[in-house]
């Protein structure tokens, strides 16, 4: 019989408890529960061969495998993630790691290190799809975006259930001077996986970061994302958008911090949340000492379909700067009742004025996806989750 | 067509209908006129089916149903229509794809084929015509950053375009200017049609100068007290609700 402690007699990290203000609202019991001593024991759990359904144009990476499908253009390498490229990526925080980090490194089997060299302009995006696997798998990637590149990067984390899963992936994103990175991390794992990701992204002088995050699949999901505006005049965007239902759980900790003067930081996340599924949102932003002229703003807003449903969402800010320009508003509410009944008036049955809406409401996250295909994608997904009879 | 025996509402416990009876047949224009809060946008609400309001005493009978046990979308496919009073701002959802979602719900219910989309927006620009209604606003949110006149303007271009067999228009002239009137006036008048009826809510006798009623009503206080021609419109507009009233409280 395994018990919640066995993890900790495995591999010496223990489980984050209710106690610990990071994880207050994310339990990982029932992640103990669906694989026990599979989770820490049996490494590169077996992958399921389920090709992604994005089909947009794109350089294609296999995460699992390190393979392109395809001659890298001019500037871009990939080879598979050693040791040494701790040295390479490693960013603040300092030790001691989060769980999260301390996980995926003990765990770690495997991951891509992709680097693009300086002044590149990619004509097509690069997908990196990350085919789910039963039992356990723990990846660690590394990204360098050279100064002045442009780049478009998709994360696809997919699956069909075959049996229970967890992986865990940690990606550490470099973005030297003046780069620009369109990072979009579509989560649309089978409902019996289990997903814990961790994001650090160290940025550079003028280098802008924009993140469209989709939750959309998985048991429980939880994402740690620690961004660091390192130098002068970078920017970040951080763009979520999480659909859940059943009794999904999803967590996603943002913690920028503006390290450096005249950065600019943008958070905006839209959570729609149905059945008894429950969304856990932490938005943290640090402003240090000497990080005159900040500016950063966070919106995040929630729409519960169910009264079973249920959402925790908290700003979290650390000011040691007077000079700093912080707004952030949070909003938790349910579909609108005049509107449901002026869509019925006009013959829309109900269940289909409340998918209408729901979709409605996601709109303003949905328009920041600037690749058609992949908005379709992501629009479908969500309306294949929502209730529909009547 | 709806056939209004004896109907008591009441919301949050407090009676607001008080015992209406009222039938309208095709090709008739009502008008219910009435002091604020006499209870008309209740009336019109109770027909098109919206929550909140519970009916203690009394029935609707429209065509061959209990309208009473039906959904508002399910009245929506019968052929009602209701022109909010205060229309609803909707981000995100597009106004004509709302129509073509309400024409082609209803179309499925009756067994129609779905209209094509050519032949939906060229159905949909030429009614936009009749209220004068720029196109621009057919691609926008439903009455999303519309004028108040906009929005009623945009609810008669609603009614025309899912052709009802019921029209109830709740103080639809209220807040326009004397121009937008007549343009809606104007739309009003060319979907009168003897299969249609319609039914406008007012308290205004303004609206009634460009639309001649068949029958005025005077609703107060959840009752109708008195019923007649268009020319009681034109009494009441010379000497108000008073006489009414008054007539109320001595009997
Ligand atoms: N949803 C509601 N909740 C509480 N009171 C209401 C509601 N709707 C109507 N009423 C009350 O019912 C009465 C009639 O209102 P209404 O039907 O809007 O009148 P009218 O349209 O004639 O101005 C008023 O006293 C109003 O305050
Ligand atoms: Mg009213």
């Amino acid at each position: 019989m395994l018990t919640n402690n066995a993890p900790q007699q495995l591999t010496g990290i223990a489980l984050p408890s209710l106690q610990d203000e990071d994880w207050k609202y994310t339990s990982l019991s029932p992640l103990v529960a669906a694989l026990g001593a599979a989770w820490w024991q049996q490494r590169a759990g077996t992958p399921v061969a389920t090709p992604s359904e994005l089909t947009l144009d794109s350089i294609r990476i296999n995460a699992a495998t390190a393979s392109c499908d395809r001659a890298l253009p001019d500037g871009v390498t990939l080879r598979p993630w050693r040791e040494s490229d701790h040295g390479l990526f490693d960013l603040p925080p300092a030790p001691p790691l989060p769980y999260s980090a301390k996980l995926a490194r003990a765990l770690a089997d495997g991951g891509i290190c992709l680097c693009i060299a300086d002044g590149v302009e990619l004509e097509q995006p690069i997908l990196i799809t990350h085919p789910e696997a039963t039992g356990s798998s723990a990846r660690l990637h590394g990204i360098h975006i050279g100064a002045g590149t442009n780049a478009t990067l998709i994360d696809h984390f997919h699956g069909v259930a075959t049996g229970a899963g967890v992986g865990t992936s940690l990606c550490q994103i470099r973005l030297q001077a003046n780069a620009a990175l369109d990072h979009y991390r579509i989560q649309q794992n089978s409902a019996s996986h289990f997903h814990l990701g961790r994001i650090e992204i160290g940025q550079h002088r003028d280098s802008r970061y924009r993140l469209f995050a989709a939750e959309l699949g998985s048991a429980l999901s939880r994402l740690d994302l620690v961004t660091t505006l390192l130098e002068q005049g970078a920017e970040c965007t951080l763009n979520g958008l999480m659909v859940l239902a059943g009794r999904q759980h999803a967590d996603h900790h943002l913690h920028i911090n503006h390290a450096a003067p005249h950065c600019r930081s943008r958070v905006h996340y839209r959570t729609v949340a149905d059945d008894r599924a429950r969304v856990v949102f932490n938005g943290a932003v640090r402003v240090a000492k000497g990080a005159n002229g900040t500016d950063s703003a966070q919106t995040n807003a929630n729409l519960l379909l169910s009264k079973r449903a249920q959402v925790d969402t908290k700003p979290e800010l650390e000011i040691y700067n007077d000079d700093v320009k912080c707004a952030h508003g949070a909003t938790v509410g349910q579909l609108d009742a005049e509107q449901l009944f002026y869509l019925q008036s006009r013959g829309i049955a109900k269940a289909e004025a409340r998918q209408l809406l729901t979709i409605a409401f996601a709109e303003a996250l949905l328009d920041t996806v600037a690749i058609p295909e992949l908005r379709k994608v992501i629009e479908q997904a969500i309306m294949a989750k929502l209730p529909h009879g009547a | 067509m709806i056939k209004i025996e004896n109907l008591h509402v009441e919301v949050d416990g407090k009676a607001i209908l008080k015992g209406i009876n009222l039938t309208i047949n095709a090709g008739e224009v009502h008008a219910i006129m009435g002091p604020n809060g006499s209870g008309k946008s209740t009336l019109s609400n109770v027909i098109a089916g919206r929550n909140g309001y519970t009916v203690t005493q009394g029935s609707i009978r429209y065509f061959d149903q209990d309208l009473l046990e039906m959904k508002p979308e399910e009245r929506a496919w019968a052929g009602i229509f209701l022109a909010f009073q205060y229309p609803v701002e909707i981000p995100g959802v597009n106004n004509t794809y709302l129509l073509k979602a309400g024409v082609n719900a209803r179309r499925r219910q009756q067994g129609l084929e779905e209209l094509d989309a050519m032949d939906f927006m060229q159905m949909v620009q030429e009614k936009a015509r009749l209220v004068e209604l720029d196109p621009a606003f057919l691609s926008r949110s439903v009455n999303v950053g519309f004028s108040g006149g906009e929005k009623k303007r945009n609810e008669i271009f609603q009614m025309a375009v899912l052709e009802p067999k019921l029209a109830l228009l709740d103080e639809t002239d209220s807040g326009l200017d004397i121009d937008a009137l007549r343009i809606v006036a104007g739309g009003i008048n060319k979907l009168r049609n003897p299969e249609r009826a319609i039914v406008m809510i007012t308290h205004y006798q303004r609206l009634l100068d460009y639309i001649t009623p068949d029958f005025v009503h005077v609703l107060a206080n959840g009752e109708i007290l008195t019923s007649g021609d268009a020319k009681l419109a034109h009494k009441l507009e010379k000497e108000g609700y008073d006489w009414l009233l008054e007539k109320d409280t001595a009997a």
